[in-house]
């Protein structure tokens, strides 16, 4: 810019050799006068012309700053959007090379500045207690990653060790706490903090105000740290104000081989933080998975819609399963994130997928329930020709099978009218409930949880009368009910091909992922060949009910069937139990034998007509409802159904049971 | 003194400026080339080795789309027309048996083929590859309309047009999406502020001018020119279908507000009620596209898709447009076959002619047809009790497509012209009772139907 400055002072000069020219021109002209004038001449045409550059250069170059600004992404050139993407965006130009960071943590309220921008501020009541954690590249200052670690309750403090280990070195790290944090921050969350140079963080007390900056691996760059006074008070609020030098770009990052993918995983890594060796510089993980292909795979063309919300580590590792299963086909995929939310979208494109992004209309339940909906919608516009779609949540495990359980099953679907759905998901199949791979039930309750719709119920059905947002509910509660399912049923397969791993969600919290979830048995054996498909159609299900039911044998009624020994101890035998059930709706016995099975017991599913199939030491287990049941009449006459005592009401467990 | 210091003071600026102005004219040298340095040699190598530059460069492009599998098929105008030609000769042709350049060196500014995304794997990879290989290639990318229709969803930009250059001929690749309605649709393509707006001649691309839809064509593998390509397997009709193939979206965003304001009747009757006239209109669009007549969308059904996306649920029938000179005398008996029976018919094919079907659940299907005069169009009416007619006259317009209930068919292209001359400026206020004979804004009376001519132009069934 410098370059042409002068010019503006030129002119005058100009204009008063124009005065002097004239003057020359007018009194005398000899010819040292006309070889002067000619030297007047020239110069003065030299600074006409440099001014009239001067200006088209100026002209040019604010138009070709301003076409830069305006236009975010470039399309040429994929490199440059790379740079430009890494570059610090909130800060002012030009290179600084040190951070100004200031953390603050007291009882109500933490936040943390980085160079006068607030990245992290929480003063809500009632929420975000324990140790805040943000990871900042080392070189740009970017944010990376923001969690929240309630050390307050039991297993946070694992999971904040998880994520601090899964952090590259060299990171620069900011923990702060609001509340208390220290109540289940066991010793080796400790250890962990000492060994990143904390003084203060491994004798973090009750109540304690504590604010940390460091660098992973490195120096610690400034600490504060405030005792609580008593049991029933906290420490003081502590402001750490510290500087922070940020090293160079090369230093931060990896430098690995230059390939489509590598790009991705470049572009995903300096971003953000928190997903271990995808972004390992030695060793990183790969992010393609080149699954075995499925021969005659049926599913291929089937669209699948992975529900999400801004729960991107889970994302992280459902997408990781999803890839790696046999018959998947990447280009079918699309995630719906439910929200503007940017990490998610980076894991979507680290595996290089389709992401679409939901604004948030409604709230909580409701808008689950609208995210779904435009999902589907969505799933059915992009893939017009597709006649199924498989619907995925972000928190599950994908078994590798998983498509090839589809593609046996999936013409089901297509010839028998009286299907709802097909689920990878059995809501009874625990570890100690479930045996065989091969083996699929018919059930009239929609499990969810990895599922095929028909897009022609989702078109003529569902879709016109979706439940709207001011009505609140849960999608798949709607989907459970009568005028919704109208008697038709759901296929799924004895051992879940899907993995429900999410502990943190909408009607989710640990103990009762703990309760409900943990010991769900999940297929890990590829290429399971289903055994006799046909059989769960309407009409052979009932033969095939009927012969098991015809050769099982009849368990001892007198014995408590919440105790190991009403089962014998054997192994491949089928038994079969009546219990007491008036009605169609009457699960009080039920419910009583669920719960003491250890089984889902918040409401009733996997049932077929009064019937329940299940697995017991290695013998299949049939549990009939009598007198509801149409297969009451397989009961010998003799035979008492069992009839156990509905609980006394107790603060019992979480009221509405849901699995999303 | 003053004269010698004025004389120093001039040396010194001269020189000053000179050197300034040398500085400044390399550095805008250095700027210009770094700006548009391909671009401008491009343009000048354009006349330079026109033989078989065009078959080079789609040799070249043919090579690349098959070794990575790149999804394409030859849409060319141009090159189908030469084709479709000489089809018979095109098809017997066997590999490399080419003596002559036909085809791919006729003299033109681009080969035009078509994308089928769906088909498409390694999207990522491909873009990088061919620039590798040697091509300067431009993408266009919009966001995805398929999502518009639904509320409040953004996702990753689709790809609609790439335009890659080689030694001085361009491909232009038109990217196919699939939409709901069996058919294809490609974009609209946009220059935008940072294109290189010289970097081909834009005006002369054969598509992208506006948005288009075609039919899903089956495509057949041809040797043409000693090259491989993919081509549809009726060229005939892909031609046919390029002039009337442009398309407008439904204006999804109005039609939210609309609802905002007077909610969706969402009860029983008004869904099933929707439910039937959509089939219905799925019959009459198969029906018609049998017997090869064109219909657009009328009266009360185009408002519904112009104002809401979407049957108005107490329309209670689907109302049709037909150009008279498409009449075909088996209409009647078509819809009759396909279970539709003839309701009423009133006026003659020369003068007001209208077929009423009676449709399943009470829904009916009006047929109206229309007649074109120098500077208007219009269509009749008639009142069967009194046999007077009446006049419905609508400003010019031409056919568009669009997505209506999953289905690809006409509209108007001047839409607004045609509802506002229907119904007037406050076509937005949605209004239940409704006199044909009335209401609308543009009906006239006609005269009555001679007594001597009622059985033929008022049947009733």
């Amino acid at each position: 810019m410098d370059d042409w400055k002068p010019s503006p002072l030129i002119k005058p000069f100009g204009a008063r050799k124009k005065r002097s020219w004239y003057l020359t021109w007018k009194y005398k002209l000899t010819n040292q006068r006309a070889l002067r004038r000619f030297c007047q001449t020239g110069a003065v045409l030299f600074l006409l012309v440099t001014v009239i550059v001067n200006i088209k250069l100026i002209l040019d170059t604010r138009r070709a700053i301003s076409e830069a600004s305006e236009d975010p992404e470039p399309e040429k050139d994929y490199d440059e959007a790379l740079g430009r993407l890494e570059s610090p965006r909130h800060r002012g130009s030009g290179p600084r090379r040190v951070l100004d960071v200031e953390v603050y943590s007291s009882r109500s309220k933490v936040y943390v500045a980085v160079d006068g921008t607030t990245v992290l501020e929480d003063e809500a009541r009632e929420q975000g207690r324990g140790i805040h954690v943000i990871v900042l590249n080392q070189a740009t200052g970017h944010v990376m990653a923001k969690r929240v670690f309630d050390t307050y309750s039991p297993h946070e403090d694992e999971a904040m060790v998880l994520f601090l280990n899964m952090v590259a070195p060299g990171r620069v790290l900011i923990c702060t706490v609001k509340d208390e944090g220290s109540f289940h921050l066991k010793d080796t969350a400790k250890a962990l903090l000492r060994s990143l140079g904390s003084q203060a963080g491994p004798a973090l007390g009750w109540r304690d105000t504590w604010a940390f900056v460091g660098r992973k691996g490195g120096p610690v760059l400034g600490e504060k740290h405030s005792k609580s006074p008593a049991l029933s008070s906290w420490g003081d609020p502590v402001l750490l104000k510290t500087d922070v030098p940020l090293s160079s770009a090369e230093e931060a990052e990896c430098h690995w081989a230059d390939t489509e993918l590598n790009r991705r995983r470049h572009r995903f890594c300096s971003k953000v933080e928190g997903y271990g060796s995808v972004c390992s510089c030695k060793d990183p993980t790969p992010i393609e998975f080149s699954p075995d292909p499925l021969p005659d795979n049926k599913v291929f063309n089937v669209p699948v819609a992975v529900i999400a919300g801004n729960r991107p580590n889970y994302l992280y590792r459902m997408l990781r399963s999803l890839l790696s299963a046999q018959g998947v086909s990447p280009q079918m995929i699309t995630v719906f994130i439910d929200g503007y939310y940017e990490e998610p979208m980076d894991v979507v494109a680290l595996f290089g997928l389709r992401g679409i992004q939901h604004t948030p209309i409604s709230i909580k339940n409701a808008r689950v329930s609208q995210h779904y909906k435009a999902s589907l919608t969505a799933t059915f516009n992009l893939f017009p020709e597709a006649r199924f779609a498989v619907v995925l949540e972000e928190d599950l495990d994908i078994a590798v099978d998983f498509f090839s359980f589809l593609s046996q099953s999936i013409h089901l679907l297509e010839e028998d009218d009286s299907l709802y759905c097909i689920s990878a998901w059995n809501d009874q199949g625990y570890e100690h409930t479930a045996e065989d791979p091969a083996l699929l039930y018919r059930v009239e309750t929609m499990p969810g949880l990895g599922w095929v719709l028909r897009k022609s119920l989702y078109k003529e059905e569902l879709e016109p009368k979706w439940p709207t947002p001011e009505k609140l509910w849960d999608w798949d509660m709607w989907m459970r009910m009568p005028e919704q399912r109208r008697g038709r049923e759901c296929i799924i397969p004895d051992i879940s091909r899907s993995y429900h791993f999410g502990i943190v969600g909408l009607n989710m919290n640990g103990y009762f992922h703990e309760a409900y979830f943990k010991k769900h048995k999940f297929n890990t054996v590829p290429g399971v060949q289903l055994r006799n498909v046909d059989s769960l159609k309407k009409e052979a299900y009932e033969v095939e009910v009927h012969r098991l039911l015809s050769e099982a044998e009849v368990l001892d009624h007198s014995k408590n069937p919440c105790e190991d020994s009403f089962l014998p101890d054997t192994e491949g035998h089928t038994y079969v139990a009546f219990i007491r059930m008036e009605k169609d709706d009457d699960f009080t016995t039920w419910t009583r034998l669920a719960k003491c099975l250890h089984i889902w017991d918040l409401d009733v599913r996997g049932n077929h007509r009064g019937l329940w199939r299940l697995f017991r030491k290695r013998n299949h287990f049939l549990v009939v409802g009598v007198p509801a049941s149409p297969y009451s009449m397989k009961k010998p006459p003799s035979i008492t159904p069992i009839f156990l005592e509905p609980p006394p009401k107790e603060e019992g467990a979480p009221g509405a049971a849901e699995q999303t | 003194m003053s004269r010698i210091n004025k004389n120093v003071i001039l040396a010194l600026l001269t020189l000053t400026s000179s050197a300034f102005l040398l500085f400044q004219l390399y550095y805008y040298k250095h700027y210009l080339s770094a700006k548009n340095g391909a671009g401008l040699s491009k343009s000048k190598g354009s006349r330079i080795g026109f033989d078989g530059t065009q078959w080079r460069t789609v040799k070249k492009f043919i090579m690349l789309t098959s070794s990575q599998n790149v999804p394409v098929f030859l849409i060319d105008p141009l090159i189908l027309e030469l084709i479709n030609k000489n089809f018979e000769q095109v098809k017997n042709a066997s590999h490399g048996s080419a003596s002559e350049c036909k085809f791919f060196c006729v003299p033109r500014d681009f080969t035009a083929f078509a994308l089928q995304y769906h088909l498409w794997k390694n999207e990522e990879s491909w873009f990088r590859i061919a620039e590798n290989t040697g091509f300067q290639c431009l993408k266009f990318e919009s966001k995805d309309p398929r999502l518009d229709g639904i509320d409040s969803l953004s996702g990753t930009e689709i790809p609609l047009h790439y335009i890659c250059t080689l030694a001085s001929h361009a491909v232009h690749l038109v990217v196919f999406h699939e939409r709901s309605g069996n058919y294809l649709w490609h974009g609209h393509l946009r220059l935008k502020g940072h294109i290189d707006r010289k970097f081909v001649p834009f005006r002369k691309l054969k598509f992208g001018r506006y948005p288009g839809a075609f039919d899903r064509p089956e495509l057949q593998q041809v040797t043409i020119d000693g090259l491989e390509v993919l081509i549809p397997k009726d060229p005939m009709h892909f031609l046919e279908e390029i002039p009337h193939s442009r398309f407008i979206e439904c204006r999804y965003k109005e039609a939210r507000a609309f609802f905002q304001q007077y909610l969706d009747d969402n009860t029983v009757e008004a869904m099933a009620f929707r439910k039937s006239a959509k089939e219905l209109l799925q019959l009459a669009a198969k029906t018609l596209k049998k017997l090869g007549v064109r219909f657009w969308l009328s009266s009360g059904t185009c408002l519904g898709w112009y104002r809401q996306c979407g049957i108005i649920p107490y329309s209670k029938d689907v109302d049709l447009g037909i150009f008279i000179q498409d009449y075909k005398s088996d209409i009647i008996s078509a819809f009759q076959d396909a279970g539709l029976p003839l309701k009423h018919k009133f006026g003659k094919v020369e003068d007001s002619l209208e077929l009423s079907f009676q449709g399943k659940d009470d829904v009916k299907l009006d047929i109206f047809f229309f007649y074109e005069e120098t500077d208007y169009m219009w269509n009749g009416g008639t009142q069967a009790k009194t046999g007077k007619k009446f006049k419905y006259l609508f400003p010019k317009f031409t056919l568009c497509w669009t997505e209506f209930v999953d289905m690809k068919v006409r509209v108007p292209c001047e839409t607004i012209e045609y509802i506002e001359a229907n119904y007037g400026k406050t076509w937005k206020v949605p209004v239940r009772t409704w006199d044909w004979k009335r209401s609308p804004h543009n009906v006239q009376p006609n005269g009555v139907w001679p007594i001597s001519e009622w059985d033929e132009v008022i049947q009733l069934y």
